[in-house]
């Protein structure tokens, strides 16, 4: 549910301030320049938070706030005063009125959100579905990690990663961090002294910035005390060490929910392009086949009618990728999507020990492939 | 009830010290040092060169003391403070147009003389803000009625000049 917040004062610039202070969180804000528009607005949006200011024309906010208590309609929407009236004396008046809480200008656009944020649950815009990243696109992950090798190796790890890896070593440093920056992903290692680990948590969770990030237990694989412990205070996963780099990525990308479908799937003028890995793990298989139906049919929308599957990388053929490609291919025929193959020469050989896979005709590269549609309506 | 009197300089130099810095420091991140001036009665032309154009903001206050503050900032500078409290470049706020410019003065304005009241009402004199008005142009000078007593003080904010011109009404 996207929530709604008003903002009635008659500057401008707040209202551009509040704006800009929202735009990172999935709120949809309107404005007023007074309180007669905020009382007309609020009636007709009955919004989930509003930010009021005192001194307006044609009605101040002290009348506005009055009447809106009054109507039964209006009267449960929580209001926040934002406003340069703040003598001890008037604030008491105010608040006696009814309002959730008091802001007095100047004021810091984190106060701001924090203080709505107790209000009503606000949630990055990054978590809507439709702001789905990429896989491509890059990241800020932190490693709260005290030995620095740790870090080092991640860092190295990940390097072929459009990822940024920021690497300290006290839950301090990572407060700091997280207070100047974005992070997109959090591990901590829970071996770090005192239960840091868990303390930093739920400080983390508790800031409205990082409320929603991932955030992963880094532990020793065979401490099942430390990541039972881990689950429980809540957090997203757990890595383990010696750390599997690939199982690593893999992980970070699933906790960011990040879409990882173009590492296989590409177009090409009139073709969609379905290519397998050097390493094709069950893992990976599994998460072809997820994309498999949608890619298929994404192509159909655009007007693609062509696909090829492009195994030039992949060392040996095996049962979990023929089950890929069969499936595959009876997509692709469900739709009446011509298709061919592309493979390297240890590809084709193998392919000639399998009954299923006997017929099937490799090209060498993308022109061969696209020349061979042209001969034949369906080449398998 | 306490008089107006009561209110020594040194109590309305820290008032007003204060909400400069604590405006422009929350709003803008910058630093605000107070100016010393020479003794005597001054007037803003002594501190503000208003043969170049000028953007004046100014607010008042009324309640148990009434008075007004003007903030005076040369164009340049009030464009560039709008663009840091609306978070665009030079050239954005130059393109935004004047009166974008305008209310963000009128707004950095309404906050300072609300810090400064606000200062004020805890020491037992409350009063309200009026809404904030613009003045804009150069070769022009304010004069207060009679019965009003003027308070100039300079500002740097980053090498660049702000002046606040204080008006109290006398007899409150």
């Amino acid at each position: 549910m996207r929530y709604k917040l008003l903002s009635v004062d008659d500057s401008k610039t707040v209202r551009i301030i509040i704006k800009k202070a929202f735009k990172l969180y999935d709120v949809e804000i309107f404005e007023a320049a007074n309180g007669v528009e905020g009382l007309a607005l609020a009636a007709k949006e009955i919004p989930d938070v509003i930010l009021l200011d005192v001194t307006m024309p044609v009605m101040d906010g002290v009348e506005m706030l009055t009447k809106l208590k009054g109507d039964p309609r209006l009267k449960a929407i929580p209001v926040v005063m934002l406003t340069a009236e703040g003598g001890k004396d008037h604030v008491l008046k105010i608040a006696k009125i009814g309002v959730r809480d008091y802001i007095v200008k100047p004021f810091k656009e984190e106060v701001l959100v924090q203080k709505v944020g107790r209000i009503i649950d606000l949630k990055p815009i990054s978590d809507a579905p439709a702001k789905a990243k990429s896989i491509f696109d890059s990241a800020n992950l932190l490693i709260v990690e005290d030995k620095p090798a740790i870090v080092a190796q991640i860092q190295e790890g990940l390097k072929h990663t459009p990822w940024q890896v920021h690497g300290v070593a006290t839950t301090g440093e990572a407060i700091d961090y997280c207070g100047r920056n974005t992070a997109d992903f959090i591990m901590i290692s829970l071996s770090l002294a005192d239960d840091a680990a868990a303390t930093l948590f739920r400080v983390l969770r508790a800031n409205l910035k990082t409320k929603y990030t991932p955030i992963f237990g880094l532990a020793v694989k065979t401490d099942s005390n430390a990541q039972q412990q881990a689950q429980q205070v809540g957090f997203t996963g757990i890595a383990t060490k010696p750390i599997d780099m690939a199982e690593l990525e893999a992980k970070v990308a699933k906790a960011m929910n990040l879409d990882t479908s173009e590492r296989y799937f590409s177009t090409d003028v009139d073709l969609l392009l379905m290519k397998l890995p050097e390493l094709c793990t069950p893992n990976v298989v599994n998460e072809i086949t997820g994309y498999l139906k949608g890619k298929v049919a994404d192509a159909v929308d655009s007007g693609i009618n062509k696909v090829v599957f492009d195994l030039q990388e992949v060392k040996r053929l095996d049962m979990v990728i023929i089950k890929l490609l069969l499936t595959a291919m009876q997509s692709c025929r469900e739709v009446a999507l011509q298709y061919t193959l592309m493979g390297n020469a240890a590809i084709v050989a193998e392919s000639k020990g399998y009954e299923d896979t006997r017929g099937w005709q490799f090209h060498e590269n993308i022109e061969a492939a696209r020349q061979s549609f042209q001969k034949a309506p369906v080449a398998v | 009830m306490p008089a107006t009197k009561d209110i020594t300089e040194a109590v309305f130099q820290e008032t007003i010290t204060r909400a400069v810095n604590e405006v422009f420091n929350t709003m803008l991140g910058k630093k605000a040092t107070l100016v010393p001036l020479a003794p005597g009665n001054h007037t803003a032309s002594d501190t503000v060169d208003l043969e170049h154009p000028h953007i004046v903001g100014t607010v008042g206050f009324i309640g148990t003391i009434n008075g007004l503050i003007y903030l005076y900032m040369d164009v340049g500078f009030a464009q560039h403070c709008a663009a840091c409290m609306l978070g665009m470049s030079d050239t954005e706020i130059a393109e935004a147009g004047d009166e974008t410019v305008n209310d963000a003065i009128g707004e950095l304005t309404n906050m300072t003389v609300g810090t400064f009241k606000n200062q004020l009402a805890d020491r037992g004199f409350p009063c309200k803000l009026t809404i904030p008005s613009i003045l804009r142009g150069s070769h022009f000078r304010i004069e207060p009625i009679s019965s009003a007593t003027r308070r100039i003080y300079r500002f740097d904010i980053g090498g660049r000049p702000l002046t606040a011109d204080l008006l109290m009404q006398h007899g409150d």
